[in-house]
């Protein structure tokens, strides 16, 4: 029972990690058309950024957050105007360059962090909520909880309640239909991989205390981003979200009760199970011709 | 093949037999993996051949190598039996996936071909029994074949040599033929070549099928020489590099692989012996010719190559 | 008994009937024309005969056979084929290469034969058989060249050359005149004619109103979806409801 209850708060936690993955992920491809296979390195250092301000220099946590987003996006924006921009026709190869990116920031990582174990950083906030006899959970699970939470209802609104979010989602439906009304193809897609990236490292900075900090911990990421995206229908952010809880739920319980890689092995072929049946997503049905 | 072409091959050929006599002992080792990878790219280009990219091709090197190291070290086969049979198990898993993965096409099929991959590197590193799970399995024995000592770097690389050829020969008279032909049909618009009578799925699943055979092939003779086969030879890192050697080399032409592998290997050698560049630091290096390969030569090396010959014999004339 | 037989054929997208309930028969041997205004549903038409969509409802009968929701490289395997509204090419092909994938179901090797080239003899009849299309075409002469490089009237005619490279008896021509001069229109429609000499049953659809009353003996009519008349060029010309179409619809 303990583990059932503490499994179900996990799972919560962990499903509002991997909805801010995703979003970022599902957002990019929607507008851009692009997979960003550096995504998960965005996270990672989001991670890096408060392991080297707040574990390492003192600087405090809640600064440390908004420093890492900032850099996330700056990162993404630079790989937009460089390398999916000139892009644009040949989605293939925003998607190499995107692995070439993968490579440089965790060299990147590699050399700010040295070499030796994994970085860790102690939670900021240590205090430990009791509910009921025998659930505790650490208030910084709780607060990483709620800044997901609130962030995804930020997008939330951001999508469908202005003006931008309505461009952005015109574009993402029909991107040549959208530039024939006037809609600024460019200036929408720095905005989709501003968004999607700052997610992105916001991601990274919540996870920081929570996880070990390494180099390579965005494979982890892109690989449960992919499952959601797909699981969730490619395209629909709502979807993601919603699967990315669904997801989270049955990985920690599969962890939990069972084993961690047989959860990943089996979410890999529920992805491609989906991709059979629903081989274009849930999003536009494409017929040959 | 024209006379031309012929006797460059014959002299690249002569060239690869002497060369290992040159080199000193821990060149000669890579000279053999070089030769591995030649197939991987080479066969890479059969599958992408049809115009969709795969990330399952490492994958099925490591489904190769797991069943030829099993068979020999579980059930005694010789190499020269259980190499034969890698490659046949890594087509049949091929045959097996391509149900699924080919009912998707570009993105979808390459996060398909990614998703499928991912889950049986982690079947190997789940299934300790038979698999070995992280740290593989190891004290693979070498080929038997009188009394050669594969062992050492020169015969074994002559060996691979051999295969490596025999397989490149079989894999350029399929692009040349009609085959081929439908294949890059198939690619440039695959509508139209139904509208002509061609199963486009069936040309696909070709493709797919007969580039994990020989790849498969390259898994067995990687392992057996390094003597132990592990589920991280065959990550999705090592996949990036078949990327990167294809697209810098130039994935347009059947020797643009084969060069993009040899240049950055001679590259990367290069940086090493050099000192300039931290081991740790190569990555972004080949990150970074990575990016620059797709923004400033979308043709590859090849492509360079190309276009200054025929310059220079656009002035001859 | 007719050669190809659309049986209350309906396709819908989603709430879109494109087309509603449409029966027509095409004998051996006609031109075939079937007309209508932009959006009528003709292109859908073609596509469901030819095996790229599967009608929601209804059957096509080819040589006795139903072949709705067929495979398309089964139903062109059968001899019927379509050609495309968009100019559709292999790009990045040369033009020989283009109409020799063409003769696929005559031509074709397995990886045995494509490594051993035992089937040297097939290929070099193939290849003849191409040239002679070619000519036929009137592309001999450029056939070296890449697909893209051509100008948009030689497309077309590669376009046609790919489709009968693979012997059709059947012939779903979508605009083939499109793009091109009054000059080449001319020659297209001479082939045409040379096609049905040949013994092949074409229908053809075509917004060119000259060259479909010149080529074709009999019209199919559709509108909206549904068929709206059937005739003669001269019962169709004069057909109150046609006229009507065309001037509410546009075209
Ligand atoms: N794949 C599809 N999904 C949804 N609607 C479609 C699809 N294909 C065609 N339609 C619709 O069906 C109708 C008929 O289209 P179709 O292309 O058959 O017209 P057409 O008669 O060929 O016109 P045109 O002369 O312009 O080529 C149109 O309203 C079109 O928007
Ligand atoms: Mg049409």
């Amino acid at each position: 029972m303990e583990l059932f209850l503490q499994s179900i708060v996990n799972s919560l936690i962990q499903g509002g990690f991997f909805a801010l993955w995703a979003v970022g992920l599902v957002l990019i491809f929607g507008v851009m058309g692009v997979v960003n296979f550096a995504h998960g390195e965005l996270v990672m250092v989001g991670a890096y950024t408060v392991w080297l301000l707040h574990a390492q220099n003192d600087v405090p946590f809640l600064i440390a957050i908004p420093v890492a987003i900032i850099i996330a996006m700056m990162i993404g924006l630079v790989m937009e105007r460089f390398l999916f921009r000139p892009n644009r026709t040949d989605p293939l190869a925003g998607l190499i360059c995107s692995i070439g990116v993968l490579f440089i920031l965790q060299v990147i990582a590699h050399e700010v962090g040295g070499t030796g174990p994994a970085k860790q950083v102690a939670p900021p906030f240590n205090q430990i909520v009791e509910i009921g006899e025998s659930l505790r959970i650490p208030m910084q699970r709780l607060f990483s909880l709620g800044v997901a939470i609130a962030s995804l209802g930020v997008l939330w609104f951001f999508l469908t309640k202005t003006k931008l979010g309505w461009a952005l989602r015109a574009v993402a439906l029909d991107r040549e239909a959208s530039a024939l009304q006037g809609i600024n193809i460019n200036r929408i897609s720095m905005i989709a991989i501003g968004v999607g990236a700052a997610m992105a490292g916001l991601a990274g900075a919540l996870m920081a205390p929570l996880q070990n900090i390494t180099p390579h911990m965005g494979h982890n990421v892109i690989i449960t981003a992919f499952i959601v995206t797909i699981v969730g229908g490619v395209g629909s952010l709502s979807g993601a979200v919603a699967a990315a809880f669904i997801y989270a739920a049955f990985h920690t319980f599969v962890t939990a009760y069972f084993n961690g890689t047989v959860a990943t092995i089996c979410g890999l072929l529920i992805m491609v199970v989906v991709l059979i049946i629903k081989p274009t997503g849930i999003m536009g049905v494409k017929v040959s011709e | 093949m024209s006379i031309k072409n012929l006797i460059i091959c014959i002299v690249i050929l002569a060239g690869l037999v002497a060369l290992p006599h040159f080199l000193a002992y821990n060149f000669q080792d890579l000279l053999i993996f070089l030769a591995v990878n030649v197939l991987v790219v080479v066969s890479y280009r059969l599958v992408t051949l049809t115009g969709e990219w795969s990330l399952i091709h490492v994958v099925m090197m490591g489904v190769g190598a797991y069943a030829s190291a099993m068979l020999s070290k579980m059930a005694g086969f010789p190499f020269w039996i259980s190499m034969p049979i890698a490659g046949l198990t890594a087509a049949t898993i091929a045959a097996l996936l391509c149900f699924p993965l080919f009912r998707m096409t570009q993105f979808y099929f390459l996060i398909g071909s990614f998703a499928a991959g991912e889950a049986i590197r982690l079947v190997w590193i789940y299934f300790i029994d038979p698999f070995g799970g992280s740290s593989g399995i190891n004290n693979l024995p070498p080929p038997e074949l009188g009394d050669i000592d594969f062992y050492e770097p020169i015969p074994y690389f002559y060996m691979t040599l051999i295969i490596v050829t025999i397989s490149l020969f079989i894999l350029y008279r399929i692009e040349k033929s009609r085959v081929g032909l439908t294949l890059n049909a198939v690619h440039w618009k695959a509508p139209l070549a139904e509208s002509v009578g061609v199963d486009t799925w069936k040309y696909r699943s070709l493709a797919l099928i007969v580039g994990s055979f020989f790849v498969g092939i390259a898994g067995a003779l990687k392992v057996h020489y390094l003597g132990v086969v592990t589920p991280h030879q065959f990550g999705i890192g090592v996949m990036v590099f078949v990327l990167i050697w294809v697209i810098v080399g130039g994935y347009a032409s059947f020797v643009g692989p084969i060069i993009g592998v040899v240049v950055l290997t001679v590259f990367d050698q290069g940086l090493r012996a050099s000192g300039i560049v931290d081991p740790a630091v190569q990555p972004a290096v080949y990150g970074a010719v990575l990016i620059a390969s797709i923004l400033f030569m979308p043709e590859g090396l090849e492509g360079i190559g190309k276009r200054f010959f025929s310059k220079s014999s656009g002035e001859n004339a | 008994m007719a050669l190809l037989e659309v049986k209350n054929v309906t396709k819908q997208f989603g709430g879109l009937t494109a087309l509603n309930d449409v029966s027509f028969s095409v004998e051996k041997g006609e031109i075939r024309g079937l007309i209508g205004p932009n959006g009528a549903g003709k292109s859908t038409m073609f596509k469901n005969i030819a095996g790229f969509y599967t009608p929601t409802k209804g059957e096509v009968i080819y040589d006795g056979q139903n072949i709705a929701g067929a495979h398309p490289c089964k139903v062109s395997g059968m001899g019927l084929v379509r050609t495309f509204q968009e100019t559709t090419l292999f790009d990045e092909m040369s033009v020989f290469e283009n109409a020799l994938v063409g003769c696929h179901m005559t031509a074709r090797s397995n990886l045995f034969s494509a490594i051993f080239g035992s089937d040297r003899q097939r290929q070099k009849i193939a290849a003849e058989k191409t040239m002679d299309v070619l000519e036929f075409m009137g592309l001999a002469d450029r056939k070296d060249q890449l697909a893209s490089e051509l100008p948009l009237g030689s497309q077309r005619a590669l376009a046609m050359a790919i489709s009968l490279n693979a012997d059709p008896k059947v012939l779903l021509m979508d605009e083939p005149f499109a793009g091109m001069n009054p000059e080449e229109t001319n020659h297209m429609m001479d082939l045409t004619r040379k096609l049905q000499d040949k013994g092949i049953t074409i229908v053809l659809v075509e917004h060119d109103m000259k060259a479909v009353m010149g080529l074709c003996g009999y019209l199919t009519v559709l509108c909206f979806g549904s068929l709206l008349a059937e005739g003669t060029p001269e019962e169709i010309r004069n057909n109150e409801k046609v006229i009507q179409a065309y001037l509410g619809g546009g075209s």
